[in-house]
């Protein structure tokens, strides 16, 4: 397994109760909310609408994980997921999602965001648990254990 | 046990797009096919969140493995050679 290091999630960037019409508006809400903490520039979030077009990021356990494309490299200026939960679900071409997280890195950053995250929803409990935290300290404290236990 | 050892070609790693087209390679066979980095853990290939997890960079050496049976050296073989294409290039010049 890789290192591991705390995911860079900012208390800001999660949202508990979000609602979407669609997916490419859970999606264009998960890059707002990207771009108001200072992580990306605006036109990220067409980059992520796009990846999306190209291939699904649902990964299962009814979490999507949106980011930009390849090309979109350029315009995120900081590592960085949010967390935005949909409790009225998401249909995300055919499955259902209620917890989007919200991806972008810069350089090879997303391999080990991706598989951070990753071996945290493998835990179905964990998994569960992300979808019904009630507080935002408790979706830090899932996603970012290592920092809680120092 | 049948098994190839690839090198990941993807410039981004074994991420999300080009993992999410290794799993949908891999639900396609016939065959139940296992990845692992090293001697680490063998993950189921079909789990989105197993091959994530394995955070495979380009260039990281990987071992698909499968029971022996019908099919399974041809199962591997294309999973070995979709890894050890650059799919994040196919990305790039289709888009």
């Amino acid at each position: 397994m890789p290192e591991t290091a705390p995911l860079p999630l900012d208390p800001r960037a999660v949202r508990l109760d979000a609602s979407a019409a669609d997916r490419d508006d859970a999606i264009a809400q998960c890059g707002r909310v990207l771009v108001e903490i200072g992580a990306v520039e605006p036109s990220y979030v067409e980059a992520m609408l796009a990846r999306e077009r190209s291939i699904s990021t649902y990964v299962g356990e009814e979490v999507a994980i949106p980011h930009g494309t390849l090309a979109a490299k350029d315009v995120v200026r900081h590592d960085a997921i949010c967390v935005l939960r949909f409790p009225g679900g998401v249909d995300w071409g055919g499955e259902r999602v209620t917890v989007c997280v919200g991806i972008a890195a810069r350089g090879d950053g997303h391999v080990r965001l991706l598989s951070e995250l990753a071996q945290i929803l493998m835990d179905p409990d964990s998994a569960r648990a992300l979808r019904e935290a009630d507080e935002v300290s408790e979706v830090l404290s899932l996603l970012q254990p290592t920092q809680e236990d120092q | 046990m049948p098994e190839r050892t690839v090198t990941i070609a993807s410039r981004t790693g074994l991420h999300a797009r080009p993992a999410k087209l290794f799993v949908q390679a891999a639900q396609a066979q016939g065959v139940p096919v296992r990845i692992r980095v090293g001697d680490g853990r063998p993950a189921l290939a079909t789990s989105m969140l197993a091959v994530l997890a394995l955070g495979a960079v380009q260039g990281t050496e990987v071992t698909l493995t499968a029971d022996d049976g019908p099919g399974a050296e041809a199962a591997l073989d294309s999973l070995a050679a979709l890894l050890a294409r650059d799919l994040d290039a196919e990305e790039a010049s289709g888009a």
